[in-house]
């Protein structure tokens, strides 16, 4: 008896003395997960720094939306950078009218939206974490690459500009700490800095396509890109205009390597090629400036253009006239959302009158490339925003190449979503030209700007044009490519007593003005509450 | 029964003749049970020898045995009773469920019933009257003050969502700590129906205890402050002849009510009303009358059936028990079949001061699971369509002669079609349309999973009590839990999936494998009559591990132009996490005189998950036996009276949302990477994304901080007991899944220590045995809870500012309920809306409460709440002669509920009823025909509505026998024949399916059937 509490007391005790200190030890764990690193990788970081703008997650369950990076939202999709840039700029104008009652949908449509609209939200989030990420970037891995670092820097100064324009005054921080406010101007100028000091890092400007290297990459271009549509908009970001600086930086895009495309292939129109599945491998990469890469196998999303495609389509659109007659967009993707206001389509034909015809057909009606409006089976006015047959259709975007094939894939688009056109550097140019003059008439050499631009599309020569006139020019150029929203605001037509109204402007019928604090959204409440340094902006409740 | 072991001394002593002479005599005795009944194939045997027999079938043996020797007298399911050996004895077994009273399995150790000092509840599952018992969790349904079970629908083999005293978290998790034989269980998943309560069958379960208060469950430290319900299971008995029971039961289901949808005819005359009778629309229409939620729903017929032994070997007691249960559910091709083995053996060796106990419960269930969104699409489905063919003109144009093969392609079912030109295959002329409402039959056929699942928990538990100082006792338990869980299914281009022509194959694995070792000292002295104390100290290590790998492939179909059978998608994906839990404890216990009570206990516990590890969770708890005092010892209407007071802390560290394996890791610095094909930007290199992620080195323990004051009665000689306890909880450092401020970290959001919230409420039971004679026992069960919360700060949430919103989404960002300082956690989070002087709801129009001329989110406003105010549970039992009677009520007041169905069908303009102008979708009979899908005519309080309710959980009658086909040489078969109807009925002003919605927002669940039963017990 004796002899087992000799043997088992010691040998317990011993055995939990070991337990415990080993044990304890167990508690300092290193992740086991193979999605977990605890060392970061410089290129897959900048990677993601630039897969902010494409995807909305690290991908998989189906696509690059996979493991979202925006939580809160259903639909992974939804929260993609261009989607809902696309959303916030253009359903709230007289451009695009979405049928969806998805969440923040109506609000945009109706200019409704509060510091709770859902679209606004996402978008708030999704640029302040592609900034988080850049930060991350350049606070560990800025030794790596310095023309890498540029980049990246670009990209922060990007979305920060972003932020600016919708937002004003927004929390700002270069790494990773808890942000204070910056004013719209002093965020401006910040911007301005950071572009000037990045740019001799920066590659040389020149056009690419998606064969070549680097393609989806900044180079100084996209600097020359971002400042001319600064400066073309420093009044309403600063109070101060500074209609040289957008004319010289507009400049140096146009006499740059990148190119309109002027040429149009296997029967579409050299504007139509812009929006086409190939449009990274044809020409018309030449006239893209930071193309945002979109690959239906590998780099895949629900936003960007396969967005564009899919929402603005139904299935008794047929846009290959050669193609099969259930061809539609070239996909499977017919979400039936987006489609024109009637004060788009009178944008391209004044008399607003009906053309019930396909828009391959419109186009020679309208005797301008870029009236891709689709006619048949649609009525022009909107009575019930929610009826897609009301309001014309939008045959701009395709999942079409140009000899006649469709994208690899039968649901995610090849096509690339450029963010910035060359076309912008000449209306920019044009505008600003006309601007410093004073003058409500665009001078010469902003005309000829204007007309290079038209010709093109196959449009006539304009002998003269207004001011007014070239507000629309914008839209008959730039119409569905998301922002509207900034051109109307410059001239002066968005929020405030402007009496521009368009059908359903501000929630009624016939439009009605709203109010000119909604000229920039609300600091989603979530961040004040989250953030008390922050104030809203004036106008809005919470 | 209050100080049991000195009443059945009593009692055996009324009985007891007295001899007194040490010589051999023949012992004739006869053995019955309280209630007078004669006790057939007890065993009866002569302490410290090898004489044994067993009572005849009048309860009657005869033996030989020394004057003076002790006889003792055991059955399975009656307390043993000991009597001195005489001429004649007259043995009343008492009923086990007075061991109940008896002693109480707490964390680490057990206590006498009447000195305990929290609030701990002990149930001994109703054996008789227990209606569909799938899973144990159903056995407590009703049963406990303070706990509160709601299965999530009628699914086979499905989970449910425990809470005891509403949860003590606002949004880590709210599940309790399950503890099975000393092993305390992950509430980690690895298949659809497998929480751990699942994992064991019901028939083996002896008792439950539910520990509620802190000075109860802080000794579980950091995983007590949702409760603490621990299982006990059967065990074999030493002296135990060998027993087989069998326990069996068939079982019928049906629908118990379906939504009031618009019938065909109905529907045809709406949309010829809206659209005009030359429409698109109209055309679209079918030509048959379906009814689609009687298409999809069927009588389901579940048997179980369980064989349990009983015995001895050689010096080992065991149970074995094997159980089948096979349920079919209601919802076509829905089905659920497990089988369960469980071994227990406790042999005392070392003159009984060494005992072992050794556990081993395996479980293997496989299901077909049915895809549950054939649910919603039989409530939208356009009910003029034909389930098997293409009726409309509109329909006969579209496809021509190519209807044939595309019904072909859809295999057999109608689907809202779309050109296929895009799917590059020539015998898909037409695809199903993406967004439409499936073809609910097709889902059921086509999209069936099967489901397998194992699960294991083994424990090895010593008690060793110390040779020549016995006073202490050393203990020590190994344990595991091992879980897998397996899905797959294989879906056909005929499954109307989201891509409707792809095939694809999914094949979804998970693991959990959980070690844990304990062990502690515990030493009991009694230091003179009136000074008792014991002290235990412990110490705990437990692994927690999981992995799973998901595979999902999609293949075009042979018939595709480019790649037939080609691969087309391809995601695999896996990934793996641990934790760890250290921790030490103890616990002091000491009583003074018998009637004053102390009871401290701390953990100490180190979590791998937080950057400081360590924390401590104290408690202290006093009681008063009021009885023992000389003023009322003598009262004899007062048979008990006790008072106790209790405070203690308590943890919680389970995080429900995000993402599992970066919760384990949550405070350190870490990149996730991308994966899979499709997710990939090749900027650089091949494009392989690193993703920064969140990070929180402060993140903590959220801390609950528990009073409970409770006061235990009993009259008339314990037949009429009741228990009253109030409590108050506060937690403070609340697990947020929050908003994080922008540019603060990688995600928008995640979690964070922020806020305080308090519950508080009074839970009562009684127990009433208001009839106790020979023939006629009745008796009567009610529990009452009234629980309130608050939600006290949160800052760095909402500072006074705008509602956090929170649970299930509405839409595709919208959420009902929210989270705000001075009202209950989940409260609706809605507009007002306006009526009319008819009282009816007006289209999109609500109340401008803040008066600023428009309507914003500032017009929300908070309104009612998910969690019921008061609950209540009755049960009661009959019993005359053989016959049994039972029944269990249930009710829930104050609930409210998001109508989201009504909501989601509120809408009658014409994208609602033909969605992008390609598929119509029905209505219900009485819509409210609105046309605006504004968030004022969606998100108002008009759909919150009040979802109280009165439940019948269960009717039993059934009737017992014995002796059934005796002979001379057999005793013949005892047993119960029973029938039950289960969910007899719900009383209720909801105009939903069913008002008992777990998550306070409707969007249609698994309707609970209307089961009837019928069972039979044998005893052999």
């Amino acid at each position: 008896m004796k002899r087992y509490i000799k043997s088992i007391l010691p040998a317990g005790a011993l055995l939990l003395a070991l337990g415990m200190t080993s044990c304890t030890k167990d508690l300092d764990v290193d992740p086991i997960s193979p999605k977990i690193s605890t060392d970061y990788s410089a290129e897959g970081l900048f990677n993601k720094c630039y897969a902010n703008f494409a995807m909305a997650g690290l991908g998989d369950g189906g696509s690059g939306d996979g493991d979202c990076d925006v939580a809160g939202y259903s639909d992974a999709g939804m929260t993609n950078l261009v989607r809902l840039l696309w959303n916030v700029n253009e359903l709230t104008t007289d451009e695009a009218m979405c049928t969806w009652g998805d969440a923040g949908i109506p609000e945009l449509n109706f200019d409704t939206y509060d510091a709770e609209a859902a679209m606004v939200k996402a978008l708030f989030a999704r640029l302040t974490l592609g900034i988080s990420c850049c930060n991350q970037y350049l606070t560990v891995a800025s030794d790596y690459n310095a023309t890498m670092t540029a980049e990246v820097r670009y990209l922060r100064a990007l979305q920060y500009y972003i932020l600016m324009d919708l937002f004003g005054n927004v929390p700002f921080a270069t790494v990773i700490e808890k942000p204070t406010q910056l004013s719209r101007a002093d965020l401006f100028n910040w911007i301005v800095n950071e572009l000037n000091e990045i740019e001799p890092t920066l590659t040389e400007a020149k056009a690419k396509k998606s064969a070549e290297g680097n393609y989806g990459r900044v180079d100084k271009a996209a600097v020359w890109m971002l400042l001319q549509r600064m400066y073309l908009n420093a009044e309403v970001y600063t109070g101060t205009a500074q209609w040289d600086k957008a004319a010289e930086y507009a400049q140096k895009v146009i006499s740059s390597s990148y190119k309109l495309n002027e040429t149009g292939a296997g029967g579409w129109s050299a504007y139509q090629m812009l929006f086409m599945a190939d449009n990274g491998e044809t020409n018309a990469a030449l006239e893209g400036i930071f193309p945002i890469y979109q690959d239906g196998k590998v780099s895949t999303s629900y936003g960007n253009t396969t967005f564009l495609v899919g929402s603005t389509f139904t299935g008794d659109m047929v846009v290959n006239p050669q193609g099969d007659p259930t061809g539609t967009n070239g996909t499977t993707q017919n979400w039936a959302g987006n489609r024109a206001r009637i004060d788009l389509y009178k944008k391209f034909f004044p008399d607003g009158k009906e053309r019930n015809v396909a828009s391959y057909d419109m186009v020679k009606q309208a005797r301008d490339d870029r009236a891709l409006f689709w006619g048949i089976d649609r009525v022009l006015n909107i009575e019930t925003y929610s009826t897609f047959k009301e309001g014309y259709s939008v045959a701009k975007f395709t999942g079409y190449k140009t000899d006649g094939s469709a994208n690899a894939d039968a649901t995610f688009s090849d096509g690339d979503w450029f963010f910035f056109r060359v076309a912008e550097a000449y209306l920019t140019y044009a505008e600003a030209l006309t601007r410093k003059a004073g003058s409500n008439q665009l001078p010469g050499d902003a005309l000829s700007a204007v007309n290079k631009i038209r010709a093109r599309a196959n449009a006539s020569q304009k002998e003269s044009m207004t001011l007014d006139e070239l507000c629309d020019e914008w839209s008959r150029e730039f119409y569905f490519e998301g922002r509207r929203r900034i051109d109307l605001v410059r001239f002066g037509k968005f929020g405030g007593n402007n009496n521009y109204n368009w059908q359903w402007k501000g929630g009624v019928k016939d439009g009605r003005n709203f109010d000119a604090y909604k000229n920039i959204f609300a600091i989603p409440a979530a961040e004040l509450n989250s953030n008390t340094s922050l104030k809203q902006n004036e106008g809005y409740a919470y | 029964m209050k100080i049991p072991f000195r009443m059945l001394a009593l009692i055996l002593g009324l009985f007891l003749s007295v001899g007194a002479f040490a010589q051999q005599i023949a012992v004739k005795g006869h053995v019955k049970d309280a209630s007078g009944e004669d006790v057939i194939g007890a065993t009866v045997r002569v302490a410290g020898t090898q004489t044994a027999t067993v009572t005849d079938f009048n309860g009657v043996f005869t033996l030989n045995a020394n004057r003076g020797a002790t006889i003792t007298v055991s059955y399975v399911g009656y307390q043993t009773a000991t009597a001195t050996a005489a001429p004649t004895l007259e043995i009343t077994l008492e009923d086990d469920a007075t061991v109940l009273n008896d002693v109480v399995v707490i964390g680490y150790g057990v206590a006498k019933k009447s000195d305990l000092t929290g609030a701990v509840s002990a149930l001994k599952p109703d054996t008789k009257n227990k209606g569909v018992i799938v899973s144990a969790q159903d056995m407590l349904q009703g049963k406990v003050a303070g706990v509160n079970i709601t299965n999530y629908g009628g699914k086979p083999g499905g989970d449910a969502r425990i809470r005891i005293r509403g949860g003590a978290s606002l949004n880590a998790s709210n599940d309790p700590l399950i503890v099975i034989d000393g092993v305390p269980m992950d509430n980690s998943k690895v298949g659809d129906g497998s929480n751990p309560l699942a994992t064991i069958n019901p028939q083996d379960i002896e008792t439950f205890n539910v520990l509620k208060d802190a000075s109860a469950t802080a000794i579980y430290g950091s995983r007590g402050s949702n409760g603490v319900i621990i299982i006990t299971t059967k065990k074999g008995r030493v002296g135990q002849k060998l027993n087989v029971s069998y326990a069996g039961s068939a079982t019928v289901s049906m629908k118990a009510k379906s939504l009031d949808l618009m019938d065909a005819n109905q529907y045809r005359q709406l949309v010829g009303n809206i659209y005009g009778t030359e429409s698109d629309a109209y055309a679209m229409l079918g030509t048959a009358n379906t009814d689609w939620q009687d298409e999809i729903y069927r009588t389901a017929v579940s048997h179980d059936h369980n064989l349990t032994f009983t015995g001895v070997a050689g010096p080992v007691p065991f149970r074995v028990s094997l159980g089948y249960t096979g349920q079919e559910g209601i919802l076509k091709t829905s089905k659920y079949e497990r089988f369960t083995g469980a071994l227990n053996l406790n042999p005392s060796l070392l003159q009984d001061h060494l005992t072992l106990n050794l556990n081993a419960k395996g479980m293997y269930s496989t299901a077909d699971l049915a895809d549950e969104g054939a649910i919603g699409a039989a409530a939208y489905f356009d009910p003029t369509q034909d389930p098997y063919s293409f009726t409309s003109t509109y329909h006969k144009n579209m496809l021509g002669d190519k209807a044939a093969q595309t019904l072909k392609n859809f295999g057999g079912y109608f689907e809202w079609p779309a050109g296929g030109a895009a799917l590059n295959d020539a015998s898909w002329p037409f695809m199903k349309f993406k967004d439409a409402t499936k073809n609910p039959l097709a889902l059921l056929e086509y999209g069936l999973s099967d489901e397998t699942v194992r699960t294991f928990i083994g424990s090895i538990d010593g008690d060793y009590r110390v040779h020549g100082f016995e006073d202490l006792r050393l203990h020590a338990t190994a344990g595991i839990e091992l879980a897998e869980g397996s899905k797959n299914n294989v879906l056909s281009g005929a499954y109307p999936s989201e891509n409707g022509y792809y095939q694809g194959i999914t094949d979804n694995d998970n693991l959990k494998r959980n070690l844990l070792f304990n062990a502690y000292a515990q030493y009991y002295k009694d230091i003179n009559a009136d000074n008792h104390f014991d002290i235990m100290a412990g110490y705990e290590w437990q692994h927690f591990y999981f992995q799973w790998h998901n595979l999902w492939q999609s293949f075009y179909q042979p018939t595709h132009n480019e790649s037939p059978n080609g691969l087309y998608k391809n995601s695999p994906d896996a990934d793996e996490y641990e934790s760890y839990l250290v921790s030490f404890f103890g616990r002091m216990n000491y009583i003074l005189k018998n009637r004053y009570m102390l009871t401290a206990t701390v953990r100490r516990d180190g979590s791998s998950r937080f950057a400081e590890h360590w924390a401590t969770f104290p408690s202290v708890a006093l009681a008063w036996k009021v009885k023992e005092e000389s003023f009322l010892k003598n009262v004899n209407a007062i048979s008990d009276l006790k008072l106790r007071l209790g405070w203690g802390m308590t943890g919680q560290q389970e995080l429900a949302s995000g993402d599992p394996a970066a919760n384990n890791y949550i405070w350190i610095d870490k990149y996730k990477r991308g994966y899979g094909g499709n997710g990939r930007y090749p900027m650089v290199g091949d494009g392989t994304l690193y993703r920064p992620a969140s990070v929180n080195k402060d993140l903590k323990w959220e801390t609950t901080t528990t009073y409970n004051a409770g006061l235990d009665l009993g009259f008339m000689d314990q037949r009429l007991t009741a228990s009253i306890d109030y409590y108050y909880r506060e937690t403070k450092d609340l697990l947020n899944w929050a908003h994080l401020p922008a540019l603060y970290g990688f995600m928008d959001e995640g979690y964070l220590n922020i806020g305080k919230m308090k519950n508080y409420g009074v839970e009562a039971s009684i127990s009433w045995k208001a009839i106790q004679t020979k023939n006629l026992f009745w008796t009567l069960d009610y529990n009452v809870t009234w629980n309130r919360n608050k939600i006290t700060d949160l800052s760095g949430v909402s500072e006074g500012g705008m509602p956090v919103p929170t649970g299930d989404k509405i839409d595709i960002s919208n959420r009902v309920l929210a989270h705000q300082v001075g009202y209950a956690a989940n409260s609706f989070w809605v507009f007002q809306q306006a009526y009319d002087q008819n009282g009816k709801p007006l289209e999109n129009v609500v109340v401008d409460r803040n008066g600023d001329g428009q309507i914003t989110t500032a017009d929300k406003y908070l309104y009612k709440h998910i969690m019921a105010p008061v609950t209540m549970g009755l049960a009661s039992r009959l019993e005359y002669k053989n016959w049994d009677f039972g029944f269990s009520l249930r009710a829930s007041l104050g609930n409210y509920v998001y109508n989201s169905t009504q909501q989601g069908m509120r809408l009658t303009a014409p994208n609602a009823l033909m969605y992008q102008d390609a598929f119509l979708q029905n209505r219900l009979a009485n819509t409210l025909g609105w046309l605006s899908d504004s968030d004022a005519s969606k998100l108002t309080d008009y759909f919150v509505q009040n979802a109280s309710f009165l439940k019948c959980d269960n009717i039993t009658l059934g009737y017992s026998f014995d002796k059934l086909f005796s002979s001379n040489e057999w005793e013949g078969l005892a047993g119960r024949v029973y029938a039950t109807c289960s969910n007899v009925f719900t009383i209720t002003d909801y105009e939903g399916i069913d008002p008992e919605v777990s998550s306070g927002v409707d969007g249609g669940i698994y309707p609970r059937p209307i089961s009837f039963i019928v069972g039979l017990n044998l005893n052999f």
